[in-house]
């Protein structure tokens, strides 16, 4: 499966955080901005370099001492909230 | 043909057209230098079309004049935090939030209690700005419906986010929390990626250099004297 960042977002550092936010939207509310973690920065950059999923396991799984299947599930819940906040284009099929 | 109306905001070299009755909301910035424009308010990118047909041609200019300025402000390391804004002591306290949420209430229960020591400087979109190294808030022409609005350039004390509740207690925010809100009220969205980044600068600066807070309150004296000592400890710390 094809996972495309909108480019509509930007990620960035602020003091200290990293977030996520959307470019031309009418009103930024507290669920228009995502915070991210260490691992969901790395995951993030991942994506923006095309990784597909099994990739993005294989960056989570080398840089944290975890089974896959704790990969795959953290994974999976970090795509569906991309997906909820709007960051991930739908794949073309 | 339309006049210009030349003024200095937030220390900026501003020239405004007098359109819808910009140049009375001016007059306390007017400044008859003869120097380069550090930002020019330019009517022919107003856009009506994006108002709903009951804006007048001077909410339009209000509007479109503000998002101008805001924009060009960016460059010159500031941006506008929807607020009340008062000064105290050579101190500036800015209240924000949503609308309707108590802002120019609790600035007047400052006025209450500190009398002329406390002046609301404006009331709506204060300028925030960073310069050699501290952040001001400053007047602004753009200051909401009463017009409350002095030409002011005022070291920030502290910011405060203010939240109903049926008691008072206040808490410093932690930086990702004061990112949420300041975002959440910084009034313009960004049509482009670079002002988005721009903004994003400035309020790591922000956050790093000035304490933000979040209180809980009910609309009475005791909210205001909880705020204002918190802050002005808080202040003590910069």
């Amino acid at each position: 499966m094809i996972m495309k960042l909108n480019e509509n977002f930007t990620l960035k550092n602020v003091a200290g955080s990293w977030v996520v936010l959307p470019v031309n939207q009418a009103t930024l509310d507290f669920n228009g901005m995502l915070a991210l973690n260490e691992s969901g920065v790395l995951l993030w950059r991942a994506l923006e370099q095309g990784a597909d999923k099994e990739e993005l396991v294989n960056v989570l799984t080398r840089e944290y001492s975890i089974s896959e299947e704790i990969a795959r599930t953290d994974i999976n819940e970090f795509l569906n909230k991309l997906a909820s906040a709007g960051c991930i284009k739908e794949p073309s099929l | 043909m339309v006049l210009i109306v030349r003024c200095k905001i937030a220390d900026l070299i501003t020239d405004i057209p007098d359109k819808g009755g910009l140049s009375a909301r001016c007059r306390e910035y007017s400044w008859d230098g003869n120097e380069t424009a550090d930002i020019v308010i330019d009517e022919r990118y107003y856009r009506p079309d994006k108002y709903a047909p009951n804006f007048t041609e001077a909410d339009v200019a209000y509007m479109e004049s503000s998002r101008q300025f805001y924009i060009r402000l960016l460059h010159f390391d500031g941006f506008y935090l929807h607020s009340s804004a008062i000064e105290i002591d050579g101190k500036a306290y800015l209240f924000s939030g949503k609308s309707g949420v108590g802002k120019s209430t609790h600035t007047r229960l400052y006025k209450q209690i500190f009398g002329d020591r406390a002046q609301i400087f404006n009331d709506d979109k204060p300028a925030l700005r960073c310069v050699d190294g501290r952040w001001y808030a400053y007047g602004t022409p753009w200051c909401g419906k009463d017009g409350i609005n002095q030409n002011k350039k005022v070291p920030i004390a502290g910011i405060c986010f203010l939240k109903q509740a049926d008691c008072n207690r206040i808490r410093r925010l932690s930086n990702i929390e004061a990112v949420q809100r300041i975002v959440a009220q910084t009034i313009y969205r960004f049509e482009k990626t670079e002002r988005l980044e721009l903004m994003l600068g400035h309020l790591d600066s922000l956050i790093r250099k000035v304490p933000v807070y979040e209180l809980e309150n009910k609309p009475e004296a005791d909210a205001a004297r909880l705020s204002y000592e918190t802050m002005l400890c808080g202040a003590e710390e910069i």
